[in-house]
């Protein structure tokens, strides 16, 4: 276990930081790409745990393919991402809440985890038999027609907030009367 | 042990970390980033869980925890393109009707 806790220490500490800085840096752009480092910290957590499935899901999805979603948005915001700064009201509510929100979860983690039972094998054959089994079955099944939902809506809110002025008042094109050109 | 509560502790702070980012943004992508913060924070937790009680079952619950981000992500971020396209720079606190 003790040679475990530095590699833990130097994840745990890069996934900290990122988070503060995808939290307070102004720039879209550099919130995105520290999202991107805080994902892979997170997933060589998940390694670190033990738990390769969730290392590879987590580098496959996350990073792969939701920071990448972000990174696109960023690129395609007008005013490149600017923002109204938060005034101050707004800053101490975030401190009031996320320092209430440390507090309770403080008191509720404080007993502290209960000691670890000898490592059993969770590789991708206990994960697939979990998977299919009895308990994760039905939630399992239906992150397909929830992945399909999300898609279908994403595209019909795009759609409809489509300004419709573009397809509606096209300008008539404009005929230019052709010259004659008589060729000797 | 200690490595168990050095986990726990980074979870419940990475948690209010996320929490103070969505409070503190009025960009709705800024927004968007910091619930996925919180998102990991609570799959770290189930990731821990699943290691200490020797479960596998909390290990596809953690998968699954990964789809629905995707699919959170998604929705929000075509949300926030929508208001976009009526403001430049928006305030998410304008927002306080979503009409077709």
């Amino acid at each position: 276990m003790s040679s475990l806790f530095v590699p833990l220490a130097l994840g745990c500490l890069v996934a900290l930081l990122s988070a503060l800085v995808v939290v307070l840096v102004r720039r879209p752009i550099y919130a995105a790409i520290s999202l991107l480092v805080h994902s892979l910290s997170l997933a060589a957590l998940f390694a670190l745990l033990s738990e390769p499935m969730v290392a590879v899901g987590q580098l496959i999805i996350y990073s792969g393919a939701i920071v990448v979603l972000f990174l696109f948005v960023v690129t395609l915001l007008p005013t490149g991402g600017r923002e109204l700064s938060p005034n101050g009201s707004r800053i101490a509510m975030a401190g009031v809440a996320s320092g209430s929100l440390l507090v309770a979860f403080a008191a509720v983690l404080g007993v502290g985890a209960p000691p670890a039972k000898p490592p059993v094998d969770l590789g991708p054959y206990a994960v697939g038999l979990a998977l299919f089994g009895p308990n994760v079955l039905i939630a399992f099944e239906l992150t397909a027609p929830l992945l399909l939902v999300a898609m279908i809506g994403a595209v019909v809110i795009w759609r409809r907030h489509e300004p419709s002025s573009r397809v509606a008042h096209k300008p008539p094109a404009v005929v230019e009367p052709r010259h004659l050109v008589m060729h000797r | 042990m200690i490595s168990e509560n050095l986990v726990l502790g980074t979870s419940t702070l990475l948690f209010a970390i996320g929490a103070a980012g969505v409070l503190l943004h009025r960009h709705p992508v800024a927004m968007l980033m910091a619930v996925e913060i919180m998102l990991n924070a609570a799959n770290l937790l189930i990731v821990l869980g699943a290691r200490v009680n020797g479960n596998a079952d909390a290990e596809s619950a953690a998968l699954i925890v990964l789809v629905l981000a995707a699919a959170e992500a998604v929705i929000g971020l075509a949300l926030a393109l929508a208001l976009f396209r009526r403001k430049p720079l928006p305030d998410i606190d304008e927002a306080v009707e979503i009409r077709g």
